[in-house]
């Protein structure tokens, strides 16, 4: 939650800012040097600081202190234990003995301050202007990260003179923005193993709704938005997929491997994939239609045989159907079956062994009616249809005056091939619904 | 479809590269506006053709940092703005930030005096065209959105052979020019190195490196086609540059000759009437309309992208007003201040729109080390940093840059 947190309380709490630069002193009181960072552990909610990175007096390469070596933190220093030269290294890693931390560690200034992160409880990218931490039993944990104006300032060293100047014109005081640690998923990857350094946070990357992760990627730059999309799972990729803009999403499917884009399009609806397909250059779509499973290979190319603009175009051969002497209580059983997304499942058809179609019937029917009566018996046999080669403009013009929520199609057999739903329909006519 | 169809390798070669440009021409075509046309006739007709051997360094210079910005964005896949805020950290990010601000106001201030200028030749009062100008960018671009607002443009690009003709028409004496380009001259008086250092500001001026990488990297080029963006590059350097020339030796040719010293881009577009002819002098006027109403459409609204993108800001035309305030507030701004200082009565807008060039040629050194810092950096161009000739080549502009800011200012204050 965004806090705003009042003066008062603030005593124990300490914004990366003011640590930043502050001198180190030894347990003589001699100088050291000034702190460069600190280095986290991101296993745990609220990552602890494990290490200390310093510029030494004199001397120019970084140095690093392990956190327990650390007296206390007051007035304007870093005051250290005594002994503590000898816990200096240049490799952190080695530093870990105190806090034995899961997880990986990064560098709060170097890889997190400045820089852009996603904040998963406003599903959004967001420039790091500061960080809030907390001093409490012996450790300093990273608990919010500023986004606002006043870290800015804070940053540049005029909160004083900008409160002096707001209070005097407005009687008014600029508040933080502060949003709590566990909502933060950072953008800095792990260069040994090319992906996003996760975050444990409360809400992860792919509990975010696609569209807001859509809009996420696209504000992404193309290395960041590779990290952040291969950081989803299967399911998350081949919604967002879905609600990306069309040169977001011939970028991400570029840098896919074979075998997950495969797996991402047989996640797919096969109208949405048939739509991503058409967009790609040739070659890539051959690679990928022929990396496909069998069954969904087969649907897929049907899919594009049809031109653009007709109703094959935008239909999905996904649909709940059932025999016409099937009884209610059968139905029921299918539509449980069925794993089918929720705007194809208003209504179920009845085709024959064939697969000519017969008739409709609606959940409606199934609820109202006893577990044992035939679907023969009300369904309704005088369906408006369209056929494949029908224009999308026609699609339009029978959702307009019906106002259906799906519209079967049919080839010359009158077999059935799919349906159109409401939303594809609409998309077709309105591109920009779908964007 | 089209995409089946590929015949020869060499028609490949040439769709991608029709896909890749545009960053690179339409840069140097805005970096032809009103400040640029009024410096290059002021150099023309103050000074002949005694400073047309610069625009040969000054191409040079521009190609390099140029292709420094283009592949800092193909690369990176960042805007400068972007990678600045994030090596630099807040502090610096935002006083450079202010400093560009100031000179694009400068240029800003420059076009609308530009707009003004172009139709009084008509006369046109400034108290109609500027506030109509004004009211046109501001929807222009907001109506549209930044793609539409190139496209527009970029087909008025074609104007700018205008200067080519009213250059062609003014019959100049191209031994003469020769002379010029090859034999180098420079007076050490504050006036030559004040029209120097403006003529470099004009043509690399510091919010060209921004736009340049922004473009690139809305243009989404891979690594593998970067060949086309240099190619795009080169080539806009060059437009630059000959339009440059165009119309510094007409200006030389006419008013230079005949002893006319000219104080504004009207000026010259007037004095130009009786020596050769009144189409080159509407030619003149109407290239210099084109020019600054290209440039006052682009330059607020990269300004507002730059600046949101360092600041951590929202941005974009396609946000509401209430969804990116800071954004759409610092472009109204730009655009108000500009037009009203234009009004102000009384303003010497001559000073205002040459300083600004200058203030372009100061700055500029200070752009360009970042660049530089940036583009060294292994983990951010990975193997794509600078080659070591490359490195010596850039290091040597900047220098050279910052000693002639300095000699400028040395001379300007009376200390040299």
């Amino acid at each position: 939650m965004k806090t705003n947190i009042s003066e008062e309380t603030l005593k124990m709490f300490v914004f990366f800012s003011d640590i930043l630069n502050r001198r180190v002193i030894n347990s003589e009181g001699k100088i050291i040097g000034k702190v460069i960072d600190l280095r986290v552990g991101l296993g745990e909610l609220f990552p602890p600081v494990v290490s200390i990175r310093i510029r030494q007096k004199g001397k120019e390469k970084f140095v690093f202190f392990p956190w327990d070596a650390v007296e206390s933190i007051n007035g304007h220093v870093i005051s250290l234990k005594p002994g503590a030269e000898n816990q200096i290294t240049e490799k952190p890693s080695e530093t870990l003995n105190h806090t034995k931390t899961k997880g990986e560690e990064i560098l709060l200034r170097d890889e997190i301050l400045d820089k852009q992160v996603v904040d998963t409880y406003g599903a959004k990218v967001e420039r790091v202007n500061d960080l809030h931490l907390l001093l409490a039993e012996g450790l300093l944990r990273l608990v919010h990260v500023d986004f606002g104006v006043r870290g800015i300032f804070r940053r540049l060293g005029w909160v004083k003179y900008v409160d002096i100047f707001t209070n005097w014109l407005f009687a008014y005081q600029i508040p933080n923005k502060l949003l709590s640690w566990k909502y933060i998923q950072p953008l800095s990857h792990d260069p040994y193993k090319q992906a996003l350094k996760l975050n444990v946070t409360h809400r992860t990357l792919s509990e975010i709704h696609p569209s807001d992760l859509a809009d996420i990627l696209e504000e992404l730059d193309r290395h960041k938005r590779s990290y952040v999309f291969d950081a989803l799972n299967v399911e998350a990729q081949a919604d967002t997929l879905e609600e990306v803009d069309d040169q977001t999403r011939v970028s991400l499917i570029e840098n896919l491997s074979e075998e997950r884009a495969s797996d991402i399009i047989e996640e797919m609806e096969p109208d949405e994939a048939a739509d991503l397909l058409q967009d790609l250059p040739e070659e890539k779509k051959r690679d990928l239609i022929e990396g496909l499973e069998d069954e969904k290979r087969e649907e897929l190319e049907e899919l594009l045989t049809f031109d653009e603009g007709t109703a094959g175009s935008i239909m999905t051969p996904n649909y709940i159907h059932c025999l016409q002497t099937d009884n209610v209580g059968k139905t029921l059983e299918i539509f449980r079956g069925s794993d089918k997304p929720l705007d194809s499942v208003s209504y179920i058809y009845v085709i024959d062994d064939k697969e000519k179609l017969l008739g409709v019937i609606t959940l409606r029917d199934l609820s109202l009616r006893s577990s044992d009566s035939t679907v023969a018996s009300f369904m309704k046999r005088d369906l408006i249809k369209l056929k494949v080669n029908d224009s999308v403009k026609t699609a339009a013009e029978i959702f307009k005056k019906y106002k259906f929520l799906a519209i079967p199609v049919v080839d010359e057999n009158d077999l059935m091939k799919g349906i159109i739903t409401l939303i594809d329909g609409v998309e077709a006519i309105f591109p920009e619904f779908g964007e | 479809m089209a995409k089946d169809l590929f015949p020869t390798s060499r028609w490949k070669t040439w769709l991608i590269f029709l896909a890749v440009i545009g960053p690179g021409i339409i840069t140097s075509n805005v970096d032809n506006d009103a400040g640029g046309i009024t410096t290059y006739s002021l150099a023309g007709a103050n000074f002949g053709y005694t400073l047309i051997w610069s625009l040969i360094p000054i191409t040079l210079a521009l190609i390099i940092i140029q292709e420094m910005s283009a592949r800092m964005g193909v690369v990176t896949g960042k805007g400068l703005s972007d990678l600045i805020r994030e090596h630099f950290g807040v502090r610096i990010t935002f006083y450079l930030l202010i400093a560009l601000i100031f000179t694009n106001l400068g240029n800003t201030i420059a076009e609308f005096a530009g707009i003004a200028a172009s139709l009084e030749i008509f006369n046109v009062s400034k108290y109609l065209t500027v506030p109509l100008g004004a009211i046109f960018v501001w929807i222009l671009v907001l109506k549209g959105n930044y793609k539409s607002v190139e496209k527009v443009f970029l087909g008025a690009c074609v104007f700018y052979v205008t200067y080519i003709i009213s250059g062609l028409l003014a019959k100049p004496d191209w031994n003469a020019v020769k002379t010029g380009i090859l034999s180098p001259e420079l007076k050490f008086t504050a006036g030559s190195f004040g029209m120097l250092v403006g003529v470099i500001g004009t043509t690399i001026a510091p919010w060209m490196q921004f736009y340049l990488q922004s473009a690139v990297v809305e243009k989404n080029i891979k690594l593998e086609n970067y060949k086309y963006s240099r190619a795009d590059v080169i080539s806009g350097s060059f437009v630059v540059n000959i339009v440059a020339l165009f119309i510094i030796v007409a200006c030389a040719t006419t008013l230079f000759q005949a002893g006319i010293r000219i104080e504004t881009a009207k000026d010259a577009a007037l004095a130009l009437a009786p020596l050769a002819g009144k189409y080159c002098s509407y030619l003149f006027a109407f290239g210099l309309l084109n020019a600054s109403l290209f440039a006052a459409s682009i330059l607020p609204l990269s300004t507002a992208y730059v600046v949101c993108e360092g600041m951590g800001w929202e941005e974009g035309v396609d946000k509401k007003f209430s969804e990116a305030p800071m954004f759409y507030g610092l472009y109204s701004l730009l655009i108000f201040l500009g037009a009203a200082v234009v009004l102000w009565p009384g303003l010497p807008l001559i000073s205002i729109m040459f300083i600004s060039q200058v203030i372009n040629g100061v700055v500029l050194p200070v752009i360009l080390v970042f660049m530089l810092i940036l583009i060294n950096n292994k983990r951010i161009m990975g193997e794509h940093t600078n080659g070591k000739g490359f490195n010596i080549l850039a290091w040597l502009t900047v220098a050279i840059l910052i000693s002639l800011s300095i000699t400028l200012l040395l001379l300007m204050l009376k200390i040299i």
